[in-house]
């Protein structure tokens, strides 16, 4: 018995289905032919020929479908097609249009057809390009495609077992059972969407995954190429393109992990740009693979050594990116990420094994097999030479990803480790110590070893010029960092010496791009990355170093109190300032007020604005030297049960940022919904001087004041005009401000216009003034009845934490400085004319 | 013997040493009756967060301190002390990683707590609070 549905609109879906069964067996198709290709290559060199154009034209006809199932996704979220499950999990009517597309990557299936889709582009380019070696690395790029393309397939077979899952599944098929779906007019029913996670609705979010997943999709094109120069037992061709792709590859995939930072620093609340969180490590592991196996290839290509290390590298770079998508995507960190990736079955997590696993085995298979073919030089490298310390720096790299791999694989190995040992083990208490410990060493070596290695030459140098330069350089830098060290002060031997690393990196690369290399532009990318990596070590030093909380009242530093317990130590040390609305506050050198909340209405979240203004006074003269406002923000997402999420606001200097978030919040708009219970009470005055008191403070009678001068009032012909002039004191700040309700008689009738004063929540009006007549006790005088209303003072505040993050523009400054010099790098190699053909190998 | 074999058996020698030591800064998943036993070692504990008994949190007499009660997988109920804010929506959670220690006088500090929020059509939920 079938029902017929009401308003679903299925042509999208089906449209989108149909180009994924298309674009896997076009992959399939593709790789096939490209796989006959290379196997007639020898024998029948015009089959081949076919075979190849057969490949191509799968190749195409499958990059045509995928960017087809894009657009057919796309249309269904544009047009809030409900009946998708896709569309009603991840948007919702009043999402704005910017966000549309950031609706991709919240979820499983549009994250997956990201990266297929960045795959294909790439391989289009490599077709197009790879000339002598298109055929088997056409073939390796469209086998990963089928093996991609089956994570959106979509078979279901039962409930908990299925292979991929499509975006385009409906909703009613994915909640069977649910008795709405048994209507034929639920759509009816289903008006909105859950819309978007609100963390995600910010510009740096719309940018990065794109980038990011660009930057893990391009590891896939070096991994071709190494395994496709296996392959044809060629080991020069793929020297020049798995270079260049290299270069690329370090520079977007770095700048993706900093603007993952970026965003991280500017929306969330872990108090910075790296956690070292397992979602970022995942990320970082393969970079620091890849920047390894690009260097161990340039020795390669100037000496003919360490082809093998090369391969390794990067073919490993490529497996990472999948065993990150493992870590990340199947709920596996579950407990030890902040990133809220959660489970999605254990079909998920086979599929990917199985994906690894056969990549693992082609890689390691292709390996072996050509292991005595691989040219090895047997004579030894001079220790002063570049090839030698590029090497070493390589392996240090490598070592770092090793422990960062083992540290955030716990969850994997942990089973294992129980079984042996006994022991559950768990993260380590202080994550961040526990990897800062570690890898500020390789911090140090790298850092020391990017600068050092440029003043050598491939094969021989001559140690005494090397000698001389670098002495020289050193002894600018060792002044450089005693400087710095001094007027940050750096104390901690450590990183004074990371201090000195990084200096030293950033003098010796200067000195190197202007004496030896005389600035020219061609030439400079290895000094202008070096000099930028040198430069994110020493923002990163500057910035975590000195980041302190400003947010209580005291010192910045931690002190044991010698309190008698942990706790009242912990408070004596907290880092959480209470703010009563309206009540200034003494933070650091700023005296801080919570203003005002505001209300704003983005899509179906309410976002509420706290104003929170910043006073620096000078002590001496006490005039307002500095003013600024900052506006965090408490988000109540339709996403997780309106559970509220707080969003950060920083302010900006040259040389420091304050960054701000709250923690808590009582009161204010969130609670202004319940009905207001305080009501107006009437307090009589008859003279100036005549007190009222209130909840917070007191009011002093000023007097009368005839001609009323108001912006909010405007007089009329027959108007009597009164205003009150009300002193208002604060029982702890003292005196705040005159206030001046007014009355009105206008044609005989009392009209009145109310004073308040927000920051004491105090509503004021006048309900008459009469004179009362002389009489045998009093002398003539006024009766002027002021209602006054006080909501519930001093029960509006928030809870903030401000930190202050010292020169991380620098930081910043030093990621642009080395993608810029990734690029020209890039620029500079695929101008070069046959660099990728290299001197006969010795033999 | 190379240089470059002498440099490299250096960095594995001086690797194997740091991965060792990598180890022992590792914690445990405990329950409340082991992590007691070590009074000052701080561990990992998995309970379930008690909502029918108190949970106080008064930012105004002391923004980081918060209490409340959970029970590991023995059954064992203990009162928690968290020295931070009280975590948004904890009372919407069950499932809860809580990182600390006991003091000396029985007590257990908790300094990072971690939310798993039940859902019917969501997925899992997962929510940090962090102490100062």
């Amino acid at each position: 018995m079938d029902t017929q549905f009401i308003g679903e609109h299925l042509r999208p879906g089906q449209l989108g289905h149909f180009f994924v069964i298309t674009s896997f067996v076009a992959s399939l198709l593709s790789a096939f032919s490209y796989f006959r290709a290379v196997r007639t290559e020898q024998t029948d060199p015009s089959k081949s020929r076919s075979w190849t154009l057969l490949g191509r034209g799968g190749f195409v006809l499958h990059a045509i479908s995928i960017i087809s199932i894009f657009i057919a996704l796309f249309y269904i979220i544009e047009n809030h097609l409900f009946e998708y499950h896709y569309a009603w999990e991840h948007s919702s009517l009043a999402l704005p249009g910017k966000y549309l597309l950031a609706c991709f990557w919240e979820g499983q299936e549009g994250s997956f057809m990201l990266w297929t889709f960045w795959h294909a582009i790439l391989g289009l380019v490599v077709m197009k390009t790879a000339k002598g070696l298109e055929t088997r690395t056409m073939a390796i790029i469209a086998l990963v495609q089928v093996f991609l393309g089956t994570m959106i397939f979509g078979f279901y077979f039962g409930p908990e077992f299925h292979i991929g899952s499509s975006p385009f599944i409906l909703l009613r098929d994915s909640m069977t059972g649910a008795p709405i779906f048994s209507m034929p007019n639920y759509l009816d029913f289903v008006t909105d969407g859950n819309g978007l996670n609100v963390s995600l609705q910010n510009y740096w979010m719309v940018i990065h995954p794109p980038v990011l997943f660009l930057g893990f999709a391009a590891t896939l094109i070096p991994f071709a190429f190494c395994i496709a120069a296996l392959w044809k037992k060629d080991y020069q061709l793929f020297v020049k393109p798995t270079l260049a792709w290299s270069l690329f590859n370090g520079a977007v995939l770095g700048t993706g992990i900093m603007m993952g930072g970026a965003w991280a620093y500017e929306s969330l609340n872990f108090g910075g740009y790296w956690a070292w969180d397992p979602v970022e490590n995942a990320s970082l592991v393969p970079w620091l693979t890849l920047i390894a196996g690009l260097h161990v290839l340039l020795v390669y290509r100037s000496t003919q050594r360490a082809l093998t290390m090369s391969i390794v590298l990067l073919t490993l770079t490529h497996l990472l990116i999948w065993y990150s998508t493992f870590l990340t995507r199947t709920g596996i960190l579950g407990k030890t990420s902040v990133h809220a990736f959660t489970g999605d079955g254990k079909s998920l997590t086979y599929h990917l094994l199985i994906v690894i696993g056969l990549l693992l085995i082609l890689t390691i298979a292709m390996l072996v097999k050509r292991w005595r073919g691989i040219p090895k030089i047997k004579t030894e490298e001079e220790t002063i030479s570049r090839e030698f310390w590029m090497f070493i720096g390589s392996v240090v790299l490598f070592l770092s990803s090793i422990q960062i791999a083992i540290t955030t694989s716990i969850p994997v190995w942990s089973p294992l480790a129980k079984w042996i040992t006994g022991k559950d083990f768990a993260p380590p208490n202080d994550v961040m110590k526990h990897y800062n410990d570690i890898q500020v060493w390789i911090a140090v070596i790298v850092g020391t070893l990017s600068a050092t290695v440029l003043y050598m030459k491939f094969k021989h140098s001559d140690g005494k010029v090397v000698a001389k330069r670098l002495g020289l350089t050193a002894i600018i830098a060792a002044l450089m960092a005693l400087g710095i060290g001094w007027g940050q002060h750096i104390t901690t031997w450590q990183y004074d010496i990371l201090l000195f690393a990084s200096s030293y990196g950033i003098v010796a690369n200067v000195y190197y791009g202007i004496v030896v290399q005389k600035t020219r532009l061609r030439k400079l990318g290895p000094s202008v990355a070096h000099l930028g990596f040198a430069t994110v070590l020493l923002g990163i030093l500057l910035s975590s170093y000195n980041k302190h909380s400003i947010s209580f009242n005291v010192t910045g530093e931690n002190f044991p109190f010698g309190k008698r317990t942990a706790a009242e130590n912990a408070k004596e040390n907290a880092e959480n300032t209470l703010l009563y609305h309206g009540l200034p506050t003494p933070m650091s050198e700023y005296t801080v007020t919570y203003v005002t909340d505001s209300l704003h209405i983005q899509g179906k979240d309410r976002i509420i604005y706290y104003k929170v203004n910043f006073e620096k006074t000078d002590p001496s003269t006490h005039k307002v030297v500095e003013s600024f406002t900052l506006y965090p923000d408490a988000f109540e997402n339709t996403k997780g049960q309106g559970v509220l999420t707080t969003n950060p606001s920083t302010k900006h200097y040259w040389d420091h940022d304050i960054f701000t978030y709250i923690n808590f919040m009582n009161g204010g708009l969130l609670s202004r919904s319940k009905p207001d219970t305080s009501t107006y009470t009437s307090h009589i005055v008859h003279n100036p001087g005549d007190t009222i008191f209130l909840k917070s403070g007191f009011m002093v009678f000023k007097g009368l004041n005839p001609t009323v001068n108001d912006k909010r009032y405007v007089p009329a012909d027959s108007d009597i005009a009164v205003s009150v002039r009300l002193m208002v004191f604060d029982s702890i700040s003292g005196p705040v401000k005159e206030i001046n309700p007014i009355l009105i008689i206008r044609n005989r009738m009392y009209a009145f216009i109310e004073d308040t004063l927000p920051q004491m929540d105090l509503y004021t009006h006048i309900d008459n003034i009469t004179i009362k007549p002389e009489d045998s006790v009093n002398h003539k005088q006024a009766v002027i009845d002021i209602r006054v209303k006080q909501t519930n003072p001093k029960e509006d505040f928030i809870v903030l934490k401000a930190l202050v993050f010292p020169f991380i523009n620098v930081l910043w400054l030093g990621i642009v400085v080395m993608v810029f010099g990734f690029f020209i790098s890039l620029g500079d190699l695929l101008n070069r004319k046959g660099a990728g053909s290299i001197p006969a190998v010795k033999k | 013997m190379k240089k470059t074999h002498i440099i490299l058996l250096l960095l594995i020698a001086s690797s194997i040493a740091v991965i060792a030591s990598v180890f022992a800064d590792f914690s445990t998943y405990e329950t409340f009756g082991s992590a007691s036993s070590h009074p000052g070692k701080t561990y990992y504990v998995i309970g379930n967060l008690q909502k029918d008994k108190d949970m106080i949190y008064d930012p105004k007499i002391d923004a980081n301190h918060f209490t409340f009660f959970a029970k590991d997988k023995e059954g064992k109920m203990e009162k928690i002390i968290f020295n931070g804010e009280k975590p948004r929506d904890i009372e919407k959670s069950e499932q809860i990683v809580m990182q600390g220690s006991y003091d000396h006088e029985g007590k257990f500090h908790c300094s990072r707590i971690q939310m798993k929020c039940p859902s019917k059509y969501k997925k899992d939920m997962v929510a940090e609070g962090k102490s100062s």
